[in-house]
């Protein structure tokens, strides 16, 4: 036992000082670890920084982490699929931690026309009181104002689709739409406020009016077409929904974003593959680097190697002490990059403004600044990466090294 | 229609209007009866609809049915290529039908904005019924002579709730009850669209608009041309005309 702790720790000074015999090559390969293990770790953010703001942005269009409708509503969206508003233990969940917001609301597709044009959209008869605790913000209504009250006789529809339509401020538009039995229900509804959006999409789609007013429209009565609800954490929406969906019953169906909307909850799986690839990747170029410095590391040493053999060490051990030295490189390597990516990502963390490339990061639903996000999880993820990918590259020497038969190695010149 | 009806028919037509003005007519009531005017209790008739741009123009022959302002139906006879064609209006509702589908669709409120057959006209422009004269205020601007009539200019201005995107609507409207011309306004006082009549004929005992004209003013070379081929007012009409299945399997 103490045999074996003693030439462990022979073993590690043997290496120690053997890295550091030819410390130029060994300075080079650990700058280039640190590089490595640094740009892993700052790409993972950026990408989490990007995923995260895709789905907290779409989760503000969604809108809520936990949406309530009828059964048949996602398929066909109608007027005919609408809901009772909510009441009883259903209202009374919602009303307490850890929902932190909701809405019941109409969601209908309609018509709007002005003098000029007409486009499709999506009525919203909102109470704007729930529609801001859900994440509207009314400063983004840029003109005018936003609904003051579920009988609001306004509309409040989204800057790209007033310039679409040729309509402003203060100007009757018409909204058209089904009402259950299928016939007609129009009405002239005036322009009181237009809001901006991160993206164009939701400017054009979305157009807010009173529920009360859309009810009566409608002819729903009190009905509504959704429950959405918020909870803030859109991570931690697992641990609730099912309470709600209990509340609600078996006759409405109670679904979490991530089946709501398959495309955000594809994009957070996308995110993690995304970011082992990368990781892997850099790593790859990287292990050549190792493999080549370790390999020019036993060659020049086969002799010496040949010498340890002849005086009794095990072939074991020389492997061991090859691994050994690639290990402290590594972890040598994995420290500086892992503070190097902190000291550098944590002053971005406030944002770095992209408005340059906005246009391209419009289309796939991002806004125009990104937010790096440092998770623990990327350090980890890169810390075992580089430690179980460079050990498995230095297995080739290390098996090369400890295969020398002494009489040839000595006998090499 | 015997001569008996058609003789009631001319001496209602001419005796109308000075009854009216000895009456202190509203603007509603001449815009009511003007619409009903060229419809009467029911009608029949032909009528040709020429669609113009810049570059084609192309014409359309169908045949066209009335009862009241609630029934209508419309079936193409030429071209051979949108022969049988159908629209049908009952109560504000649309549908329509063609052969080479073998379908019958309900127009749904989201297609009611989009163009008629290609036309500038709108399947709304198709459908409206005499319902939307109580969605605005209207009154009477001018009283002018037109070619030896009196003409009334009256502006209307749709309530704050009503279904129409205009600002206002101007109507030149003879003492007959001739409509000679519609005029659409947007709400900064932009005159946008017009339909104005261009001919006017008796046909069966009444004068009626015989050539329209519906053009943008934006657009000087894009028009669309209804012309009334002739007409038959107050005939009898099948009981099964105005219905679906009719519109999908003509009988008469």
């Amino acid at each position: 036992m103490a045999a074996t702790r003693l030439s462990a720790s022979i073993l590690l000074t043997l290496a120690w000082r053997n890295l550091w015999r030819n410390y130029r090559r060994t300075g080079i390969m650990l700058v280039a670890i640190v590089v490595g293990v640094w740009a892993m770790i700052l790409f993972s953010a950026l990408i989490s920084g990007m995923v995260d703001e895709m789905v907290r942005g779409g989760l503000r269009t969604l809108p809520g982490e936990v949406q309530v409708h009828h059964p048949a509503y996602r398929d066909d969206p109608s007027v005919a699929n609408s809901i009772d508003a909510p009441e009883g233990a259903l209202l009374a969940l919602l009303n307490q931690s850890p929902v932190t917001g909701w809405a019941a609301r109409i969601r209908v597709p309609a018509m709007i026309s002005s003098e000029r044009d007409n486009r499709g959209v999506q009525l919203l008869g909102v109470d704007p009181a729930q529609e801001i605790s859900l994440g509207f913000d009314p400063a983004d209504v840029v003109q005018g104002r936003f609904l003051q009250g579920p009988d609001d006789n306004g509309l409040v529809i989204g800057r790209k689709l007033a310039e679409q339509l040729e309509t402003e401020l203060d100007k009757r538009v018409v909204i058209m739409s089904q009402d259950p039995d299928n016939n007609v229900a129009e009405r002239g509804i005036r322009v009181v406020g237009i809001y901006r959006a991160r993206l164009q999409s939701t400017e054009e789609l979305n157009v807010y009016a009173g529920r009360a007013t859309v009810q009566k429209l409608l002819g729903l009565g009190t009905r509504v077409s959704e429950i959405a609800i918020t909870g803030d954490d859109f991570r931690a929406v697992g641990g609730w929904w099912r309470t709600i969906e209990q509340a609600a019953g078996p006759d409405l169906e109670t679904l979490p974003w991530m089946q709501l909307d398959g495309y955000l909850e594809s994009m957070m799986n996308l995110q993690t593959s995304y970011n082992v690839i990368i990781m892997v990747v850099i790593f790859l170029a990287l292990s050549f680097g190792l493999v080549n410095t370790l390999v020019m590391a036993v060659f020049e040493r086969v002799r010496e190697i040949g010498l340890m053999m002849a005086l009794g060490m095990r072939p074991g051990w020389i492997m061991y002490q090859i691994l050994l030295e690639s290990l402290i490189l590594l972890v040598l390597g994995l420290v500086i990059g892992n503070l190097l990516a902190l000291a550098t990502i944590l002053p971005m963390e406030d944002g770095i403004d992209i408005s340059a490339v906005a246009a391209g990061l419009e289309m796939a639903g991002m806004g125009s600044t990104l937010y790096p996000t440092l998770e623990l999880q990327h350090m980890l993820m890169s810390t075992a990466v580089v430690v179980v990918l460079g050990l498995l590259a230095s297995l080739i020497p290390a098996w090369r090294a400890s295969r020398y038969n002494p009489v040839q190695a000595l006998a090499r010149t | 229609m015997n001569r008996l009806g058609s003789a009631i028919a001319i001496a209602a037509v001419t005796l109308m209007p000075a009854l009216a003005l000895a009456q202190e007519i509203t603007p509603e009531d001449i815009i009511r009866n003007a619409m009903d005017h060229w419809r009467g209790t029911t009608s029949q008739g032909e009528m040709t609809m020429i669609i113009h741009r810049p570059d084609w123009e192309r014409s359309m022959s169908m045949q066209v049915w009335t009862q009241g302002d609630k029934h209508s139906l419309v079936r193409v006879t030429a071209p051979v290529r949108d022969a049988g064609n159908g629209t049908l209006l009952l109560d504000n509702n649309m549908w329509t039908y063609s052969p080479k589908i073998n379908r019958v669709i309900k127009v749904p409120s989201s297609m009611m904005n989009q163009s008629w057959m290609g036309s500038d006209l709108s399947n709304k422009d198709i459908s409206k019924s005499t319902d939307i004269i109580d969605q605005y205020d209207h009154t009477l601007l001018d009283s002018r002579e037109v070619d030896g009539h009196q003409a009334w200019v009256i502006q209307s201005i749709p309530l704050e709730e009503a279904a129409v995107v205009w600002g206002k609507e101007v109507w030149t409207i003879r003492d007959d009850y001739v409509m000679l011309e519609q005029q659409f306004w947007d709400q900064d006082g932009v005159l946008v669209k017009t339909f104005t009549t261009l001919e006017i004929t008796v046909m069966d005992g009444r004068t009626v608009a015989s050539r329209m004209r519906m053009q943008e003013v934006d657009k000087p070379d894009e028009w669309t041309e209804m012309r009334v081929e002739s007409t038959r007012f107050n005939v009898e009409l099948p009981a099964n005309l105005f219905t679906l299945s009719n519109l999908r399997n003509p009988r008469q």
